[in-house]
């Protein structure tokens, strides 16, 4: 039992300090059934900024789980069904474009037979904006060490906009930001204080989601 | 025995040698999904011509940072092709590269097909791959592996007249640590084909030159059919009407 509150304790040093915030805009009524289903949609794009697989990945595992979980059809299995209407350059911009995206052949079938009411577009990357400090390390025959300190702050920004794939409109967005600074700091060992506003924004992003989904907010 | 030694030494050195060389070459043989496209299927009866060079496509590649690469694409590019073409004709049927002489077979550029396997053809669907490339995060210095292909496709009508060419580049991209560039640059290759298809697939039939191309085939069904009435008469069939 002790060495479990040490772990906490210890787990509780080793983390930085994340702020987050979180905002939402509603364009219309939601809810869902029991047997519908949500898909989520990272956004690429053929610049630097891609949203990376690990965040809507967090995001699909949070959603999946707790008091409410929500029917999710996955990202890849999604993309292959309607395939190639679903591709970074192919997929539609805007709710707008679903229209006439579903008077292709199939397309509204295979939508409906996998019963998705909802597709979430997460758009958004976690970037490094600063970083300092230097810490050095040496090892030699009597031994090693290292010593000194750097840092470095990361802001992962993200946004939700969700579209209702009933009624072929959007229902609103929700943003996520989240801001943190990481340390590592040279003690004869490397300890290092980890900051991590990629979780703290997928969690946060995920709870709101939850809510905006069953209609709860 | 001192030779005996010195030979086995000798072995071992060249064993050991031959295993860091092996180590410095990342060799990738691209896998992913063949998804099958759900578009509008374009009336034709197509014959589909693979290459050799298409069908075992390799790519290979020496990077100062980042050692010697060897990318075998062509099995998930041709099974990629192979079920993108049978959804988007009617009718598909691979043709070969013929040896019969110019009065047995049509020459379509460097093609040349038996006059034997277009009859039941209304044209010739020809892919290429014109080059491949890729980068890592080394070069770019982005945080993703990225790939891109630029395919050609040809397009020839029942007698053999060109209908068009087209270039189109697919492009593809994925997240990849220092130890998973392999996986990363197989992903990166397999979104790059799924682009490229996905073009394929939607823009192929809105193309002048192929809307012109099924208009002519429409008409030529057309022409070749008997007056209306006159198929279904019996008189046609069995030549002057009985009087």
């Amino acid at each position: 039992m002790s060495n479990f509150f040490v772990q906490l304790v210890l787990l509780g040093l080793l983390s930085g300090c994340v702020s987050s915030r979180i905002e939402q805009s509603r364009d219309a009524s939601t809810g869902i059934k029991s047997d519908e289903a949500i898909v989520l949609l990272g956004r690429a794009s053929y610049n630097e900024k891609q949203t990376e697989d690990s965040f809507t990945e967090c995001l699909a595992d949070a959603l999946g789980r707790g008091d409410n979980p929500i029917r999710l059809v996955e990202q890849i299995q999604f993309r292959d069904d309607l395939y190639p209407w679903f591709e970074p350059r192919t997929a539609p911009t805007s709710a707008d474009e679903l229209g006439k995206l579903f008077t292709q052949p199939g397309v509204k079938e295979r939508i409906n037979s996998a019963n998705v009411r909802y597709l979430a577009w997460i758009d958004g990357d976690t970037v490094t904006i600063d970083k300092g400090g230097s810490m050095s390390c040496a090892v030699s025959t009597f031994g090693g060490g290292c010593f000194g300190m750097s840092y470095w702050e990361e802001d992962a920004s993200y946004e939700a906009t969700i579209w209702d794939l009933r009624t072929m409109t959007s229902t609103g967005q929700i943003s996520a930001d989240a801001n943190g600074t990481s340390y590592i700091a040279g003690l004869i060992i490397p300890i290092p204080i980890l900051a991590r506003p990629g979780n703290a924004a997928c969690k946060g992003l995920a709870n709101q989601l939850r809510k905006f989904i069953l209609g709860e907010t | 025995m001192l030779r005996l030694r010195v030979l086995v030494k000798q072995n071992i050195l060249v064993m050991v040698m031959l295993l860091f060389l092996q180590s410095c070459t990342t060799s990738v043989v691209v896998k992913g999904t063949v998804p099958t496209p759900l578009v509008r299927v374009i009336p034709a009866q197509v014959g589909v011509y693979y290459s050799d060079e298409f069908r075992n496509f390799m790519h290979e590649e020496v990077i100062r940072d980042s050692g010697s690469w060897r990318i075998d694409l062509g099995k998930q590019n041709l099974s990629f092709f192979q079920n993108l073409t049978k959804s988007l004709f009617a009718g598909v049927q691979e043709v070969h590269q013929s040896t019969l002489t110019t009065e047995e077979s049509l020459n379509l550029d460097e093609v040349s097909v038996a006059s034997e396997e277009m009859k039941n053809l209304d044209g010739v669907f020809i892919p290429t791959i014109k080059e491949y490339g890729f980068l890592t995060p080394s070069i770019s210095g982005l945080k993703f592996y990225s790939a891109s292909i630029e395919y050609s496709v040809a397009m020839f009508n029942k007698v053999g007249a060109k209908i068009g060419d087209w270039n189109i580049v697919g492009y593809g991209k994925s997240e990849g640590g220092i130890f998973s560039s392999d996986d990363a640059i197989n992903e990166a290759t397999v979104l790059a084909i799924r682009d490229g298809g996905a073009r394929i697939a939607i823009e192929l039939i809105d193309q002048p030159a192929v809307r012109a191309w099924l208009q002519s085939i429409d008409e030529s069904i057309e022409s070749s059919a008997p007056p209306p009435g006159l198929a279904n008469s019996p008189e046609s069939v069995d030549g002057a009407p009985d009087e």
